[in-house]
């Protein structure tokens, strides 16, 4: 089996590379132009400083993700756990952009120590966030996915604001493995080989780690000492990785899985065989999209999204998983049901967008609108503030249905891969057609958002509380969703604008038509949703006790399915995909007392809307004339504050 | 022939006629002219930075313009007018701030994927379309130079910068055909491994051909005229002369030139590689004129 796996990719890819080859060079001077290359004859040239070194950057990168994920995965005892999923990518990505836009100087040295920089701190931070639960899987990824959604919120903003400094960074950040000589290759090799001895020296007290702490230690080895060790070579290789080809999704994922299924038992072995699987997933993937017939070619990271989310999608049901037993829990304080702490919550609201109405900026600084402004100001400000709101309100609301649902304490859309998949059938249409059409759009995303919770549903269903399956797959459709938007930002197309606003959730396009749109959705959504509640307070006992309560559970799921949908589809529509407030609100509503689901629901409601309200007003005035979209401003700060509170909640 | 004396000669001769298209233009874009003349200047605000670029070279200094830090960074010139507003970013102008500034006229450029309808509500919007397939750029910067003038009621400086384009162009034309022939190709370097390369439908495209100079670079490009293609694609090109475009970070320079392909590459081993000041690869016919300019000084 594991040598089908690696043997199947690596003769097709080494096909496809012999075909490319002929049609480069003549055979009979393969070897020749190996040593002495006449760099006069562009075949030769390209041969030995385009080709050569692709080809080896491809094999060189992809066994590092192996390894990287393979160790990663046996030091936090994690079969979902990589360079994307604990935030070393993410922290790698905002330290280089910080660093092209406002800092070029320290590149002159190469990106190795700036990656190095960004991603260590960020894994320290997702580390020290997941170290009070003891490391326990979903704790880890809740880290991973809040320090990697502000890192990128971070990213994002930086690359908005300098739009034509950024196009270096659109086409980094997609991963693109074309070479310009051997530089990266004869900087990259040593790191890998002094990686590789490290990872094999580390060998025994990292297989002790699959005892019990306790028994590592009586051992003689010390757990703490190699979990470091083991996550520092670790974070090394993917930050290495970063700064030579950018991020390559998936890969460190997918091969320790692969090798695992098929028959890697032992530590030895999926420390052999993973990186091997990865250099013949990379080179493969690699090969392949230079035979696809596109006008221009697909980056390798975006390809390795495309063609691992799938796959993970496939494998999956085969995935052995730990029960996981503590989910992330915030501290919270008594138990509020009162009506009149709602009612408290409304007016707080009610006062805040009368506010976000009147105050703004202006040429001279700034100033409470007149009545008389207000009849200029209010068509502006009016459809942004309401479009908002509804969105922030059918974000919390989604979220915790979505909560309830699965009884996944970090179930939301954006984290399922519902606002994923919304975007990614948005970001489809504007392909095929280059429509900006709401009727379209709308239409586009639904189907997006229904099929991703088609697949993630599918997922949960045969074993209900499959917290890190219906993870990974929420995962999974997130990724593709930000590698195509990676894909058509490398592209250079300056109608992108209008996709790096929508992308990055600014309310600047809201019209009449869009707020009264959401309003509605809104609405009808917190009528409907009481009808729901008992619903809710019967599901997270469990499949078993839902039945035997006389639920019928499909058609159950099938209108909660909607319920999710078609609001996720709106608020994804009007406030881009990346939000956070779906996640956010509801933990803000249990931690503020509101536990039992209808005072939850709508305390998760006036939440989220405050929420985007005041990011959407604070983007208009914090760098004006220019604006920060509120999406952004929303997940830049909403997601530190959430690291606060899991600091604070850990045991 | 002096160059004034042909610029006076052909203004003269076709002054009434292109009045007359620019003055249909604009009543078929459902935009009044602005009076000629009035009394005080107009308050224009550009929405990118093509129109800027041509609203000044029409000698009308905007009260704002989008992102004014780039225009001085990659546009250049003409120079924006001391006291220029920033309008915030070219994919979302302030329209509090547009609303407030009360412009006469709002001119923006087809293809930002704006949609026009706030910025009508605020004031008459000029739009001016660009790349959109229906001609090749530089004969619609001509076109679309004649419909703005008459808008802003400057058909005379439009007429004047079009004979002054072309002239310049001309008159190098002449210096280059003194030259041997040498095909060349111009690139934006934004990293150290891919380029984006001006071809077929570009701007540049059209000066090369007025030019007489043939582009290197002749493999399909897209709707907007360019390419982003490896670097090791240059190998195409041969010894042309390869024309890259400033800005180019300085820590990208670095690692280009630690580059063994680049190095390598028949056109820069040759001693063909040359930069040229920053030109906007979209702008106008400002940019059309310092693209010829600093070609011929490369």
């Amino acid at each position: 089996m594991l040598v089908a796996l690696v043997g199947v990719p690596a003769v097709l890819a080494a096909y496809l590379t012999a075909v490319g080859l002929m049609s480069l060079l003549p055979a009979d001077m393969w070897w020749q132009s190996l040593g002495a290359t006449d760099v006069a004859d562009p075949r030769q040239l390209l041969y030995r400083h385009a080709f050569l070194p692709r080809l080896a950057i491809s094999l060189l990168a992809g066994a590092a993700l192996g390894l990287t994920g393979t160790l990663l995965q046996q030091v936090l005892r994690n079969p979902l756990a990589e360079p994307t999923t604990i935030g070393t990518n993410a922290g790698a990505t905002v330290a280089l952009t910080i660093a092209t836009l406002y800092a070029p100087w320290m590149l002159e040295q190469g990106r190795e120590w700036v990656a190095l920089a960004g991603g260590a701190l960020s894994t320290l931070a997702v580390l020290a966030l997941a170290q009070g639960r003891s490391f326990s899987p979903v704790a880890l990824i809740i880290s991973g996915l809040v320090v990697s959604l502000t890192c990128s919120s971070a990213s994002a903003l930086l690359m908005a604001a300098n739009r034509e400094y950024s196009e270096e960074l659109f086409i980094w950040q997609s991963g693109s493995l074309i070479q310009n000589g051997n530089a990266v290759v004869f900087g990259f090799a040593p790191w890998l080989a002094v990686a590789g001895i490290a990872a094999f020296l580390l060998l025994r007290p990292l297989r002790l780690l699959d005892l019990s702490d306790e028994g590592a230690e009586s051992l003689g080895t010390n757990p703490v000492v190699t979990r470091l060790a083991g996550v520092t070579v670790a974070v090394a290789l993917s930050s290495m990785v970063v700064a030579a080809v950018g991020v390559i999704s998936f890969v460190a994922l997918a091969a320790p899985a692969l090798v695992r299924l098929a028959g890697a038992r032992t530590l030895r072995q999926r420390m052999i065989w993973a990186p091997l699987a990865g250099a013949t997933l990379l080179w493969l993937t690699d090969r392949l999209v230079q035979v696809l017939p596109f006008a221009s070619e697909i980056p390798a990271g975006v390809a390795t999204a495309f063609l691992g989310a799938p796959l993970l999608f496939l494998l999956l049901p085969k995935l052995r998983t730990n029960p996981d037993r503590d989910g992330v829990t915030l501290s919270s304080v008594r138990r509020r049901s009162g009506w009149v702490y709602l009612l408290l919550g409304l007016l707080a609201m009610a006062i805040l967008l009368c506010a976000a109405l009147v105050v703004g900026r202006g040429a001279a600084g700034w100033h409470v609108a007149s009545t008389a402004e207000l009849a200029d100001l209010l068509p502006l400000r009016a459809p942004r503030i309401a479009v908002a709101v509804s969105a922030g309100m059918m974000l919390g609301v989604v979220g915790t249905l979505m909560q309830r649902m699965t009884g996944n304490p970090m179930a939301a859309p954006e984290v399922l891969g519902v606002s994923g998949g919304a975007s990614l059938g948005i970001l489809l249409l504007f392909v095929a057609t280059s429509t900006v059409s709401r009727p379209a759009m709308i239409a586009a995303g639904l189907v997006g958002a229904l099929a991703s919770l088609a697949m993630i549903s599918q997922t949960g269903r045969r074993q209900p509380v499959a917290n890190d399956r219906l993870l990974l797959s929420g995962v999974a459709v997130a990724t593709m969703a930000s590698a195509f938007s990676a894909v058509m930002l490398a592209s250079g197309d300056p109608r992108l604008d209008t996709l790096i606003a929508w992308l990055s959730g600014s309310t600047y396009r809201a019209t009449a038509a869009d707020a009264t749109i959401a309003v509605v959705t809104a609405t009808v959504l917190l009528a409907i949703v009481p009808l729901t509640i008992r619903w809710l307070e019967i599901l997270p006992l469990g499949e078993a006790a839902s039945r035997g309560l006389g639920l019928g559970l499909l058609r159950v799921r099938l209108i909660l399915l909607v319920l999710v949908s078609v609001p996720t589809t709106i608020a994804t529509l009007v406030i881009g995909p990346l939000s956070f407030v779906g996640l956010m609100a509801p933990h803000l509503a249990r931690m503020l007392g509101f536990q039992r689901a209808l005072p939850s629901l709508f305390a998760s409601a006036i939440l989220g809307g405050m929420i985007l309200v005041s990011a959407d007003w604070a983007g208009r005035m914090l760098i004006f004339p220019w604006q920060i979209p509120a999406g952004l401003l929303a997940a830049l700060v909403g997601g530190p504050y959430f690291m606060a509170l899991m600091w604070k909640g850990r045991q | 022939m002096s160059e004034s004396r042909r610029r006076t000669e052909t203004a003269a001769g076709s002054l009434t006629r292109r009045e007359c298209v620019g003055a249909f233009a604009a009543a078929w874009c459902g935009v009044a002219p602005l009076p000629a003349r009035a009394a005080r200047p107009p308050r224009i605000a550009c929405l990118e930075w093509t129109s800027a670029e041509m609203v000044i070279s029409l000698g009308v200094g905007p009260v704002a313009v989008a992102d004014t830090k780039g225009y001085r960074d990659w546009v250049v010139d003409p120079d924006l007018p001391a006291g220029c507003l920033d309008l915030g970013s070219r994919g979302e102008p302030n329209l509090e701030l547009l609303t407030e500034l009360r412009p006469d006229l709002i001119v923006g450029a087809y293809g930002y994927g704006l949609d026009e309808a706030p910025f009508k509500r605020i004031a008459p919007l000029h739009t001016v379309p660009f790349y959109d397939g229906t001609e090749a750029p530089y004969r619609q910067a001509e076109t679309e130079t004649l419909k703005l003038g008459a808008q802003l009621g400057r058909e005379v400086e439009a007429q004047r910068l079009i004979h002054e384009t072309a002239a310049t162009i001309a008159d190098l034309r002449a210096q280059f055909s003194g030259r041997a022939d040498q095909p060349l190709a111009v690139v934006s370097m934004f990293d150290d491994r891919h380029v984006r390369v001006y071809g077929k439908g570009s701007l540049f495209q059209d000066v090369l051909d007025r030019l007489s100079l043939a582009n290197a670079w002749t493999a399909p490009t897209d709707s907007w005229g360019f390419s982003t293609v490896g670097i090791e694609q240059l190998v195409a090109i041969g010894e042309a002369r390869l024309i890259s475009l400033d800005p180019i970070p300085p820590h990208v320079k670095i690692r280009i030139d630690q580059s063994s392909l680049w190095a390598n590459l028949p056109c820069v081993k040759a001693g063909n590689a040359r930069t040229i000041p920053p030109i906007w690869p979209f702008g106008g016919l400002a940019a059309a004129a310092r693209f010829a300019t600093f070609l011929a000084r490369a």
